[in-house]
C-alpha cells in the first residue's frame, strides 16, 4: 500500500542538518551520513559501501581528513593509546598495543556501563589493568591515572566526529549512535554520556541489528520478515523485523551482550596453547589472542583451509627436561616471536607434552636453529567455534522467533551483520540454524553505520519514507516484597508504550512506599539490573493491604523510562525519569565534558 | 495519561471509550479480527503518528505525537493478542473479571497438580518432561482460544468469562514453563 504524503517526499537540502550515524563497535568504529537520500560511509580511500563516494562537495576519497588516523579505509579500530604527551586513536593506537599494552585500550565496549562482577572471564583477557567495584570499572594506566570506559569511548567518538566534520565541512549537529540491542539501560546511559563528552548531540541510541535492517531495507526496497544475526567483537544480537512500505517493525530482539568474536579468538588461542593462556602475563595473552584472530581471519578466505606458522626460535637456548612437572607450551605472539612459559610450573602436565600428537613444545626446548611449526585447520576452528555459538546464540535465536510468534519458515531472509560473521564457520552455523542461506550482500562491517545515518536523517527531518517501530529489549518491572520482580512492561513491547498497575501496602501503618525499578528477565530483583530507586512518602497510616499505590511506567520513542507512583486514597504522587547510574556521577560527567572543551 | 491497557478498568457498559483501541485503528470491534488488516491499519497510522517524524518540531507537537503513538502501540498490542482482545470486548460489554474469581474446584485441583509436576520436573532438571507439560498446556490454550470465537458469536458472556479465567491460569503456567526452560 502506498500512502501519499503531499509535500514531504522531497528532501529540502537547504535546511538539512549536518547529522551522522555512528557505529561504535567493540573492534572497529565508523561514521556515515546520508547524501542525496542514500547513506554512505565517511573517510578512508576505500569506500565499498552502498553509496558512491563521489557525490559530496567535501573532498573525500583521498584521506583529506585532518586527523591522525585516516588511513586504511573508513574503519577506525576502537583502540585508544594514552601516551605521556597525548592520546592516539585508531590505527596509530593499535600500533602501540604490543609495546605498551597497559596504556593501549581495546575492546572498551565490553566494559562500558559495567561493574567488575558483570565482567567475569572478560577481565582476564584484557591486557590492561582494571580497578573498580560492582557498579563501575576504571582502567589503571601505567602513569597511575585512572580512566573510565566512558572517557575512552568518548575519545573514539571524538575522532569519528573530527573525521565527519572534516569530510562534511562543518560542525556535526547531531548523531545517532548504535548500541547492541541487548545493551541494558546502564550501558546505554554510559554510551549516551560518552557521546556528550565527545561533543555530540546524541539524537538517539539505535539498536545495531535494527540499523542494519534499515540499511538493507532501503537498499533493496524489501518487504518481508527478516532475522538479523549480528555477531560483533564483544556482543551478540538477534532481531526479527518486518518491513512493509517504509515501516520497519521490530518484532523481537534478544542476544548476549557479553559474547562476541573476542570470545571466539580467546577460545581458539586456548585450544592452540592450552593452559598457558591462564598462566601467561597479560601482555602475552593479548598477543596470543591477536594471533588467534589472525588465524581465524585467514581462515575466512574459503581458498584457505589451513593456516600454518613457521616460527623460528628467536633465542635458541638449551633444551630443558620435561620430567619434573614442568609444562612446555608455546605462546605464539605475532608472526616472528615466540615466548615460552616453560619456567612456570603447572602440575601434572608433563605427560601431555610427551604424548601430544601435534607439536606442543616451548622455545627453550627447540634445538639450535629449530623451527616451531603448528597449523590450524578450518575444521579445528569449527570444532572450537561451533560449541560456543551453540551455547551463546542458539537459544536467543529460537526465543526471538518464539517471541515474534514465527517459525523459521516464515522468514524471508537472514541478514548477517558484524565482523565476526565473515567467518565461514559462523556462516555455516547460521545456515544450519535457520535452514537457509544467509544474506551478506551489504558489507557486514558497514551496514550498521549506514542504517544509523538513515535514522539520523529521519530524526533531522530529512527522510519521510522510513518509520521505525522499535521495542524494549528487556522487561521492566518493580521489586515486590520478598525480592520477586513484577514486570510491568515485557520485553519486545513496541515503543513508545506505557503500563499501569496497582499495588498494595504490605505492612501496617506503612507511610512510605519504596519503588525499586529493575530490568531483565529473571524472576528475582537481585538477578536483574537495578535501574533506579525512589520513595513515595506521605502515605497515611493504614492496615497492610489497604494502601493502594498505582505505578505507571512510560517509555518514549528514545527508550527513556519515566516511572510515576500515586497513592490512590490521598492522591500523593512521586515520579522520576529513570537515568540509570553506572558508576559515574553527573558531576564527573560534567567535569569530563568541560575537559573536552579544553581539548577541542 | 490515557492508557488502554490499564488494569484499572471501569465496569461501565459504555459503547466505546474515547480511547477505544478498535476506534483508534479504524476497526469494527469484534473478536474475529483480520490480523493482516489490523497490521495494515497499525502501520498506516504509525507512519503518520510516530514521534520520530516530528523530532525536530516544537515540544507540543512532539508530546502529542508521543501520546498518539503510544496509544496506537498499546491498541495494536491489545487487539493482536486474543486474550487481551477478548478481555477488552467483554469489559466493553459490561462484564469485568476480578482478581479473585471463583472457578470450578476440579479445575483448580488439576492445575495445582500440574504445577506440582512442573515444579518437580524443574527441580530435577528434566527438560523433556517440562517440554511435555508445556506442549500439553499449549494444546489446552489453543482449545480455550478456539472456543472463544463461537462464544462471542453466541454472546455467551458467562462462558467467555469462564474461559478467560481459565486462560489466566494457563498463561501463568506457561510462563513458569518458559522460566524453567530459560534456566537450562
Amino acid at each position: 500500500m502506498q500512502i501519499a504524503e503531499p509535500g514531504q517526499s522531497k528532501v529540502k537540502e537547504a535546511c538539512k542538518q549536518r547529522v551522522v550515524g555512528i557505529d561504535l563497535g567493540t573492534t572497529n568504529s565508523l561514521v556515515a551520513h546520508v547524501a542525496d537520500a542514500s547513506p554512505e560511509v565517511i573517510g578512508g580511500s576505500r569506500a565499498p559501501g552502498v553509496g558512491t563516494p563521489t557525490a559530496s562537495p567535501a573532498g573525500r576519497g583521498s584521506s583529506p581528513v585532518g586527523s591522525t588516523s585516516d588511513e586504511g579505509g573508513p574503519l577506525v579500530p576502537s583502540v585508544v593509546h594514552y601516551a605521556a604527551d597525548g592520546v592516539l586513536i585508531g590505527r596509530p593506537a593499535q600500533a602501540r598495543a604490543a609495546d605498551a599494552p597497559r596504556d593501549t585500550i581495546a575492546s572498551v565496549k565490553r566494559l562500558i556501563g559495567r561493574g567488575l562482577k558483570d565482567l567475569g572471564g572478560v577481565r582476564a583477557m584484557l591486557p590492561y589493568e582494571l580497578e573498580g567495584d560492582d557498579r563501575a570499572v576504571r582502567i589503571l594506566l601505567t602513569s597511575g591515572r585512572l580512566v573510565s570506559p566512558v572517557e575512552v569511548s568518548a575519545e573514539i567518538l571524538r575522532e569519528l566526529r573530527a573525521r565527519a566534520e572534516a569530510a562534511l565541512g562543518g560542525p556535526i549537529e547531531g548523531a545517532v549512535i548504535t548500541v547492541p540491542a541487548y545493551f541494558d539501560d546502564a550501558q546505554r546511559q554510559a554510551t549516551r554520556d560518552a557521546g556528550r563528552i565527545a561533543g555530540l548531540e546524541v539524537m538517539r541510541l539505535l539498536a545495531e541489528p535494527t540499523a542494519a535492517a534499515l540499511a538493507y531495507g532501503l537498499d533493496r526496497g524489501s518487504t518481508g520478515t527478516y532475522a538479523v544475526f549480528d555477531l560483533g567483537g564483544g556482543t551478540f544480537d538477534i532481531s526479527i523485523l518486518k518491513l512493509v512500505d517504509g515501516v520497519f517493525e521490530v518484532k523481537a530482539t534478544g542476544g548476549d551482550s557479553a559474547f562476541g568474536g573476542d570470545d571466539l579468538d580467546r577460545a581458539l588461542a586456548r585450544s592452540m596453547i592450552g593452559d598457558a593462556l591462564e598462566a601467561a602475563e597479560r601482555r602475552t595473552i593479548g598477543g596470543a589472542v591477536a594471533e588467534a584472530r589472525r588465524v581465524k581471519e585467514a581462515l575466512s578466505d574459503l581458498a584457505v583451509d589451513r593456516v600454518a606458522f613457521a616460527l623460528e626460535a628467536p633465542r635458541p637456548e638449551l633444551v630443558c627436561g620435561d620430567g619434573d612437572g614442568v609444562t612446555h607450551r608455546v605462546l605464539v605472539v605475532g608472526h616472528d616471536a615466540v615466548t615460552t612459559i616453560c619456567d612456570r610450573r603447572l602440575a601434572g602436565r608433563a605427560a601431555d607434552v610427551a604424548a601430544a600428537a601435534t607439536p606442543v613444545t616451548c622455545v627453550r626446548c627447540l634445538g639450535n636453529g629449530s623451527v616451531f611449526r603448528r597449523s590450524v585447520t578450518r575444521a579445528h576452528l569449527a570444532g572450537v567455534v561451533r560449541p560456543m555459538l551453540d551455547r551463546h546464540t542458539r537459544k536467543a535465536c529460537l526465543r526471538a522467533l518464539k517471541d515474534a510468534e514465527l517459525g523459521k519458515a516464515d522468514l524471508d531472509g537472514v541478514i548477517l551483520v558484524g565482523g565476526s560473521t565473515r567467518s565461514p564457520v559462523v556462516r555455516d552455523y547460521v545456515r544450519e540454524l535457520f535452514e537457509r542461506e544467509p544474506l551478506c550482500d551489504l558489507d557486514p562491517e558497514q551496514v550498521v553505520a549506514l542504517g544509523a545515518a538513515v535514522q539520523a536523517d529521519v530524526l533531522a527531518g530529512g527522510q519521510h519514507n522510513v518509520t521505525l517501530l522499535d521495542v524494549v529489549p528487556l522487561s521492566l518491572g518493580i521489586e515486590m516484597m520478598g525480592g520477586v520482580v513484577e514486570k510491568l512492561i515485557h520485553r519486545n513491547t513496541t515503543i513508545p508504550t506505557g503500563a499501569t498497575q496497582v499495588f498494595t501496602t504490605y505492612a501496617d501503618n506503612q507511610t512510605g512506599f519504596d519503588i525499586h525499578v529493575v530490568q531483565g528477565e529473571r524472576e528475582t530483583a537481585d538477578a536483574c539490573r537495578s535501574l533506579a530507586r525512589f520513595v513515595l512518602r506521605g502515605v497515611p497510616p493504614m492496615m497492610a493491604g489497604m494502601g493502594r499505590v498505582e505505578i505507571t511506567f512510560l517509555i518514549d520513542a528514545d527508550g527513556l523510562l519515566k516511572v510515576m507512583a500515586k497513592e490512590l486514597t490521598t492522591g500523593k504522587e512521586a515520579s522520576i525519569v529513570v537515568k540509570p547510574s553506572y558508576g559515574l556521577t553527573d558531576e564527573e560527567v560534567e567535569r569530563m565534558l568541560l575537559e573536552s572543551f579544553e581539548h577541542a | 495519561m490515557a492508557n488502554p491497557s490499564s488494569s484499572d478498568r471501569a465496569p461501565a457498559a459504555a459503547p466505546a471509550r474515547p480511547d477505544d483501541p478498535f476506534a483508534l485503528l479504524g476497526l469494527t470491534p469484534s473478536y474475529d479480527v483480520d490480523l493482516a488488516a489490523l497490521e495494515r491499519a497499525f502501520f498506516e497510522r504509525s507512519k503518520a503518528a510516530h514521534p520520530d517524524r516530528v523530532a525536530a518540531a516544537p515540544a507540543a507537537e512532539r508530546v502529542a505525537a508521543l501520546s498518539r503513538s503510544r496509544a496506537l502501540n498499546d491498541a495494536y498490542q491489545l487487539i493482536k493478542k486474543p486474550v487481551s482482545r477478548a478481555e477488552y470486548l467483554l469489559e466493553r460489554a459490561g462484564v469485568t473479571i476480578g482478581a479473585n474469581e471463583r472457578l470450578d474446584p476440579a479445575f483448580l485441583m488439576e492445575i495445582l497438580e500440574l504445577r506440582e509436576e512442573l515444579a518437580e520436573a524443574r527441580v530435577a532438571g528434566n527438560v523433556a518432561r517440562v517440554e511435555q507439560l508445556q506442549r500439553a498446556m499449549q494444546a489446552r490454550r489453543a482449545d480455550a482460544l478456539g472456543a472463544l470465537s463461537g462464544l462471542f458469536a453466541a454472546g455467551d458472556h458467562a462462558a467467555i468469562k469462564h474461559r478467560l479465567i481459565v486462560l489466566r491460569y494457563i498463561h501463568r503456567y506457561l510462563e513458569e514453563c518458559d522460566a524453567a526452560l530459560d534456566e537450562e
